[in-house]
């Protein structure tokens, strides 16, 4: 079953991570503190979560450089984009005079990160995993690269207790709600999340479950498939203005036009960052998906 | 009767032939000779309305470049130096080519049948064309045009073939087979332009000559009056004799074969 | 002297029904036409009978010759038939056969088997105009691209092939004459330029739109719908409905352009038909479906090997075979990652490219390349 599947699952993989700029995956465990930075008056932070979690710390000031995908808190709008986290010019990154660098995992492409090494800049890259625990290994780590551990401590204890109220609304639930999560509708095609995904764990932990089962990662969905796994919300990110695929781009397609989630309505969106970002904010994502899933089921 | 009246062409800035006219009757092979480079090739590439050229080109009469290429293509037929074809096309499929119009299939493979035969490739139609020799693409390449102008006359009107060098990758027996082909065309009332570089063959075949130099006509008649020393030597520039016989090499005319009945 | 026929020898024993003159392959090519018309039903039929969920084949029949009273097939299992597969089933025999005869025509008019549709630069136009849509719709095309809607993509591709095509066309064209080889060397500097320009879409990209760019590169017929058959139906119907006519023309243009003329061909009118219908039918080919390749160089090829280079049957054998693959190519991407879809450029690729190889060394010699 597994050889099946792993010619076409190494294809698509690498067709993927070949157009995208290429990831890198670093050694370090998640329970594997790094040191304290020397000197974090000058901090780069690349990776929407860790900004958050830097201001969250009370290390907003020292902020000079911030990636693309840095978009919460509105405060980040002042301060300098050194270029997107997967392609990442170190030019840009050392032109604000870092004296430290936060990088989430997947950030790249390796040659620029190599490059940003051979400068010596002191590094620290944050793993990530799609899940509340990873939340707060990502709070700790970070905190542990800025020297604050007791704060770190504090915010993660926080968080845990916002993602552990959020989860325990849907704990008692008696049916989950089937989700489908669209990425893309280009050219009239469904790019659908399966597992091993950021939506993955966010419809997980809200305490829904996803449609699809049988792929990871973000790919093209059979149509067919679609009917037969017949999801009762669709979710999608927001992007603002209808940049992603509009009402009417769903309801063309004759498959997701005939699932339970078109017919009543329940296409969910939600601000990217918010959502699937993975940071101090994932509680309230959390209880906010909950809450948008089960509606009146789930206590408030 | 085709007429070609102060004749220039240009490739790009340079002049090839300059203020060219030749007159072939029907019922006459016509052979155009001379060196390389002295424009004949170029010279019936116009005639075919192949090039752009200056002057008037008259085909039985009409302005050339007044008549339409389908209506052209049923008058004369034209055979080029070469073909070289990119897809493996049949003999069969290459001589039924030729075929303008649509008849029934056992009268078209009668007709493409008859052609091969007339050029020495019976049984050939079942091969591929690629894989035959220069010689023998020739040859089916002249079948194919001896297809689309069947007949020398149609409705009183002559036909014509022009022919670019037809026997330069022949051996003899078929270049003296090609040559009869030509001369029994004309013999029935159509009318033949040739460019060969044999001038044996030219003597023994063409009623009327024209001889090229530097792009220009240097003498035109038949053979026996245009065929003499002085006019040869100017013109090819080497020391040619007519009727000289070798004193010590063999000699191997063509002509010998065409006197014996 | 006289020479062998390799053609005496007619497959499946139809030598003693038929006496077939020799170097007349015309028989054996009506006898594959039909071969593969029967094949283009059935694979249709399968097509439409597969796929990733469990609505059958029997139930199909059912449906057709039952009385209605019984439900044969459920709400569900109906709409994935007629609303999902068939559509798809439907472009799939467009966009094969489009792809398959373009490349045909293609290969006739630059007298060169390694000649696509790609050549006169639908493919490159088409690309381009994509991946303007997929980058720059979330902003300065925005507002554009909201006018369309779902059709923004397929049109801009469409266009995109379109513009590229003539103004190569253009480049190629003087007074009155096209010159193939010129359009040729213009479209690889224009081939070019576009992939200079898609190369700053692609690095303004992020994720989301490189990985659309990535999968509408390597093409599918998922999201197929019944509107989407409709718009590309009549380019594909204009280039089968053109082909006949242009049969004679590429048989001649295969002695060369002067001899052509000489027979009588409009050369200059065979060349602007033929490249004008090729850039519709795959311009919509392409604008539907993304890039599929290898269709427009395999299938002709193969066709020629069996039935011979005769444009008046391999036009036709090309636009049914090239649908057939399409649809098995199809129906492999759709069943063999379930439930998710490989896309169906890989497909081709994967099967093409090996027997290709298989067919050229086992026949090596027989073709002038």
């Amino acid at each position: 079953m597994r050889a099946r599947f792993l010619l076409p699952f190494l294809l698509t993989v690498s067709i993927t991570g070949g157009a995208l700029a290429g990831f890198i995956y670093p050694a370090a465990a998640a329970d594997d503190l790094p040191e304290p930075f020397a000197d974090t008056s000058r901090l780069v932070s690349v990776g929407g979560s860790l900004t958050e979690i830097v201001f969250e710390l009370g290390h907003g000031e020292n902020l000079m450089g911030r990636d693309t995908t840095s978009t919460f808190p509105p405060e980040v709008n002042e301060i300098t984009e050194v270029g997107y986290s997967r392609q990442l010019a170190p030019e840009g990154v050392l032109s604000v005079a870092p004296s430290a660098i936060l990088l989430l995992e997947g950030s790249g492409p390796p040659e620029a990160i190599d490059v940003l090494q051979k400068a010596h800049v002191p590094m620290v890259t944050v793993p990530e995993t799609f899940t509340g625990e990873g939340v707060l290994a990502k709070i700790r780590h970070t905190g542990a690269a800025l020297g604050e551990k007791e704060k770190a401590e504090a915010l993660a204890a926080k968080v845990a207790a916002d993602i552990e109220a959020a989860e325990k609304l849907t704990a008692d639930v008696a049916e989950r709600v089937k989700v489908l999560f669209i990425l893309s509708m280009q050219g009239g095609r469904v790019l659908a999340s399966g597992s091993g995904t950021a939506a993955n764990g966010m419809i997980e932990m809200a305490g829904g479950v996803n449609a699809v089962e049988g792929y990871q990662g973000y790919k093209q969905i059979s149509d067919e498939v679609i009917t037969q796994i017949a999801p009762d919300v669709i979710l999608m990110m927001d992007r603002g203005e209808d940049l992603d695929a509009t009402n009417a781009e769903l309801m063309a397609n004759p498959a997701l036009a005939a699932t339970r989630a078109v017919a009543n309505g329940r296409i969910i969106r939600m601000d990217g960052s918010y959502l699937l970002g993975f940071g101090p904010r994932t509680g309230a994502a959390v209880k906010d998906l909950a809450q948008q899933l089960y509606g009146d089921q789930v206590a408030r | 009767m085709i007429s070609a009246q102060n004749v220039n062409v240009w490739a790009g800035r340079r002049q090839i032939l300059y203020d060219v006219s030749l007159t072939a009757q029907p019922g006459q092979v016509t052979v155009i000779i001379g060196p390389n480079g002295s424009g004949k090739s170029t010279f019936v590439k116009a005639l075919s309305g192949d090039l752009p050229y200056t002057g008037t080109v008259t085909l039985n009469g009409r302005d050339l470049k007044h008549l339409r290429p389908d209506a052209v293509a049923t008058m004369r037929g034209v055979l080029p130096q070469h073909t070289r074809i990119s897809f493996p096309y049949t003999v069969r499929e290459v001589v039924e080519l030729g075929l303008l119009h649509r008849s029934s299939t056992e009268g078209q493979h009668h007709m493409a049948d008859h052609a091969l035969a007339m050029v020495d490739l019976s049984g050939f139609a079942g091969r591929l064309y690629q894989e035959l020799s220069g010689g023998e693409q020739q040859r089916v390449q002249l079948a194919r045009v001896l297809c689309q102008v069947w007949a020398p006359m149609l409705e009183g009107t002559p036909r014509w073939l022009i022919l670019d060098e037809p026997i330069s990758s022949l051996d003899i027996r078929h270049q003296l087979l090609v040559m009869r082909i030509a001369r029994d065309f004309a013999s029935r009332g159509g009318g033949v332009i040739a460019v060969l570089h044999d001038l044996n063959l030219t003597a023994a075949f063409a009623d009327h000559v024209a001889v090229f130099r530097d792009g220009q006509i240097a003498t035109v008649g038949a053979p026996r009056s245009v065929m003499k020393d002085g006019v040869l030597c100017d013109v090819f520039q080497c020391a040619l004799r007519v009727g000289a016989v070798p004193a010590h090499v063999p000699f191997v005319l063509p002509q010998t074969v065409n006197e014996t009945p | 002297m006289s020479g062998v026929s390799r053609f005496s020898t007619l497959p499946f024993g139809l030598n003693a029904v038929v006496a077939a003159p020799e170097g007349d392959r015309s028989v054996r090519a009506r006898f594959v036409l039909a071969l593969l018309a029967v094949t283009l039903v059935v694979v249709a039929f399968i097509s439409v009978a597969t796929g990733a969920s469990e609505a059958s084949a029997l139930g199909l029949i059912r449906d057709w010759f039952g009385d209605g009273q019984d439900a044969a097939l459920s709400a569900r299992d109906r709409l994935i038939i007629y609303d999902i597969r068939m559509p798809r089933v439907a472009l799939g025999m467009l966009v094969g056969a489009a792809l398959a005869v373009s490349g045909a025509l293609m290969q006739g008019l630059f007298r060169n088997p390694l000649a696509d549709p790609g050549i006169i630069g639908v493919s490159a136009g088409a690309g381009l105009g994509a991946i303007v849509v997929i980058v720059l719709s979330g902003s300065i095309l925005g507002p554009m691209v909201a006018l369309f809607g779902i059709y923004a993509l397929p049109l801009a591709a469409f266009l995109g092939g379109l513009v590229m095509t003539l103004s190569l066309y253009r480049i190629g064209t003087r007074g009155g004459e096209t010159s193939v080889a010129t359009m040729l060397l213009a479209g690889i500097a224009l081939a070019a330029l576009c992939g200079a320009v898609s190369g700053i879409l692609i690095f303004m990209a992020d994720d989301r739109q490189l990985r659309d760019l990535t999968f509408w590169g390597l093409g599918s017929l998922g999201g197929a719908t019944w509107v989407k058959v409709t718009a590309a139906a009549p380019f594909v119907l204009v280039i089968l409905a053109t082909s006949p006519f242009l049969a004679r023309g590429l048989d001649a243009l295969a002695l060369g352009e002067a001899s052509a003329r000489h027979l009588g061909i409009p050369v200059q009118k065979l060349k602007t038909t033929a490249i004008l219908s090729v850039a519709a039918a795959t311009g919509a080919a392409v604008a539907v479906s993304g890039g599929i390749g290898f269709i427009g160089i395999v299938v002709p090829h193969l066709l020629r090997l069996l039935i011979g280079p005769t444009h008046r049957y391999l036009l036709l054998a090309s636009a049914l075979l090239g649908a057939s693959l399409l649809l098995l190519a199809d129906a492999i991407s759709r069943t063999i990652v379930a439930p998710a879809e490989l896309p169906i450029g890989i497909v081709t690729a994967v099967f093409g490219a090996p027997f290709f190889m298989w067919v050229l060394l086992r026949r090596r010699g027989l073709l002038d390349l």
